[in-house]
């Protein structure tokens, strides 16, 4: 495809814009470490919220959406959906604790939850392997799906626009440190949204409108046996294994990130970021309705309008159904195209700022102030910061450039880290979490993920299989393996924390007058004299964010489709939950005083 | 005007005006530019709130 005069006027106008924005506050993040990593602890809820789902939104997303409904339909997104259980749990039980324990990473709270030489080496080894490989597979896998986009879009290997795009967006990112990330993810998210809306309303005419796109999908549907249309999967004869596990044990159990349990990486920078505690938890909720509800349905109504428009796509091979996505582009006017090609650029500058910030704040903050040098003046951390920001840009780059598929190895990823969720939840809120086991869940999890890849018919996965499908269930080699890491992940963390010494005394006292947990703390509330206790009021919280969430995607499902009576009917039931999730939310004291 | 967000709004502004021009000179169907238009007209209140945001 051609862009003509008016679409590179639209792409560099946004750039000029994005950049100008991200340079303003490049004076404020140099003032200190708090400034450049936590904009100074002063994010209201709005920004920091936005902020979050626009890391979210990746130039990857649309690409992986349009994959999924295309192969499995719209109930495909099941497979990431399931994370809200998880995602609004975050919202009503952690992210009044992050707030509170006011460290300045993810990783930093070991330091100050455990003990000991292990907390220390917990804390450093974490730095490492969030601050190098995590980042730069997750560097990768966005820049690989934005090469992909300009192969399409441009016709060339488009290295160097993607290499100009790189450089500008790690530039400002450098200088404006989480100030300038957040300030810029407000405009990159509404570019990418309005994107996004803008392509899949042209794509749905160019396919003869929405209800020529419903009949010829029943009529597809008819012709390949799949219900492209329907929001819930229909099970047949045997329940899939892999949606048991994605709805019972994936969100709570697995480290995904975006998605971690009890909140980590870029969503704990921002609740950390927050004003006080309630910002950050309205913030997180916020983040919650934008991810679930806001951005799905334009990218789903774009790859349906693609299948009617090519149905040839039903049977093609993975990588031409997520190439679809950049495919439609072709179908934009001029000027229209190039609002939706900043719109993908929008998308990968937002993720990629905040991955090079996240992981400078861990190797300065966890590695190299605590291990490296101690007591330096502030003004030298930052400096260090910045270089540091630069070198895990570089180092992204390069793995993105060598890297074959990236797929293979987030899913590794996924499945090294398959069973620590719970570690991760309970170290809130028992007393008897050591740092033992935490890397007793880390090694575990990670030796058995390995052992599973290196013999993946052992008698271990063969007993369990056939268990499984003696039991109605629909088996499959993922399903399979996460039962078997989370369970003896699990097994082995409770039987390391009761062979190994509680944390010290004092240590865990501090913690508990600092965050101020409810939960399974009576030792050490006791020495404190007062005791905080687990409200009613958040788990009612969790039930309506749940139901409220729901509601508002399966109302804007049913409108998009012109079901509108059933639309506003679920519209209606959400805001009922909003209301009384407000009310929720207002009673509850989250500062803990 | 609240110093600290200004470059937000103005950024948010500075989408809305050319997405007026595009649904004016560019759109070819009524779909194109209701879509656009009701796009200009969220950024355009979006930057203002931004701008009047407490700090």
């Amino acid at each position: 495809m051609k862009l003509g005069t008016i679409d590179w006027a639209f792409i560099v106008w946004y750039f000029a814009l994005s950049i100008g924005i991200g340079l303003y506050y490049s004076k404020k993040a140099g003032r200190s470490i708090s400034e450049y990593f936590l904009s100074g602890r002063s994010l209201p809820w709005w920004l920091l919220g936005t902020s979050m789902v626009a890391t979210t939104f990746s130039s990857d997303t649309p690409l992986a959406v349009t994959g999924i409904v295309i192969k499995d339909g719209v109930s495909g997104n099941w497979f990431w959906w399931n994370f809200l259980l998880g995602s609004t749990l975050t919202v009503l039980f952690f992210a009044h604790l992050w707030r509170r324990a006011e460290v300045v990473t993810e990783v930093e709270f070991i330091h100050l939850r455990y003990s000991g030489r292990a907390a220390e080496f917990l804390r450093g080894f974490k730095a490492l392997y969030l601050g190098i490989p995590v980042s730069c597979i997750v560097f990768g896998w966005v820049t690989l799906a934005m090469v992909k986009i300009i192969q399409i879009t441009f016709h060339t290997s488009g290295i160097a626009a993607l290499a100009v795009c790189l450089s500008l967006t790690v530039f400002y990112t450098t200088l404006s440190g989480l100030w300038g990330v957040v300030a810029t993810d407000m405009l990159l998210f509404g570019v990418a949204m309005l994107g996004s809306i803008v392509l899949s309303v042209v794509s749905v005419e160019k396919a003869g409108g929405i209800g020529t796109v419903v009949t010829s999908l029943k009529a597809l549907s008819a012709q390949t046996g799949k219900d492209y249309l329907s929001v819930f999967p229909s099970f047949g004869q045997a329940l899939p294994l892999a949606f048991f596990v994605a709805v019972f044990i994936q969100w709570w159990a697995v480290y995904y990130p975006g998605a971690e349990p009890g909140g980590g990486g870029w969503v704990a920078q921002r609740m950390l970021a927050a004003r006080n505690a309630k910002h950050a938890v309205s913030g997180t909720l916020w983040f919650n309705i934008a991810h679930f509800v806001i951005r799905p349905w334009p990218w789903i109504l774009t790859a349906l309008a693609a299948l009617v428009l090519f149905p040839g796509l039903a049977r093609a091979p993975a990588g031409d159904m997520e190439a679809s996505y950049p495919r439609m582009i072709g179908c934009l006017p001029a000027g229209i195209m190039g609002l939706v090609i900043a719109s993908l650029f929008a998308a990968f500058m937002s993720t990629i700022e905040s991955i090079v910030n996240l992981s400078g704040s861990y190797l300065l903050n966890d590695f190299y102030r605590p291990f490296v040098r101690r007591d330096a003046p502030e003004r030298h951390y930052v400096l260090v910061s910045r270089v540091l920001v630069v070198i895990v840009a570089l180092l992204g780059a390069g793995f993105s450039y060598v890297l074959g598929s990236v797929k293979m190895g987030w899913q590794l990823i996924m499945e090294l880290s398959g069973g620590i969720g719970l570690v991760l939840l309970l170290r809130w809120y028992w007393w008897r979490v050591n740092a033992w086991s935490e890397i007793a869940a880390l090694s575990s999890s990670a030796a058995l993920a390995v052992y599973l890849k290196r013999f993946p018919d052992s008698v271990l996965v063969r007993g369990l299989s056939s268990g499984l499908e003696r039991a109605g269930f629909r088996v499959d080699a993922w399903g399979t393996n996460i039962i078997l890491i989370v369970a003896f992940t699990t097994v082995v963390w409770l039987a390391v924390t009761f062979l190994t010494p509680p944390d010290d005394t004092q240590h865990l006292l501090a913690f508990y007058r600092k965050v101020r947990p409810g939960g399974f703390w009576r030792p050490i509330a006791r020495l404190h004299g007062t005791r905080y206790r687990l409200q009613a009021a958040p788990f009612a919280g969790w039930a309506l964010a749940i139901v409220m969430i729901l509601c508002f995607l399966l109302g804007i499902g049913r409108i998009v489709f012109a079901g509108f009576a059933a639309g506003a009917a679920y519209l209606a039931a959400g805001a009922a939950a909003a209301v009384l999730l407000a009310g929720a939310i207002n009673k509850i004291d989250w500062e803990g005083q | 005007m609240r110093k600290d967000y200004l470059p937000m709004a103005l950024g948010f502004w500075g989408v809305a005006v050319p997405l007026v021009a595009f649904g004016v000179f560019l759109c070819r169907t009524a779909a194109e530019r209701i879509t656009v238009f009701v796009a200009a007209g969220i950024f355009g209140p979006v930057g203002y709130f931004i701008s009047r945001a407490k700090q």
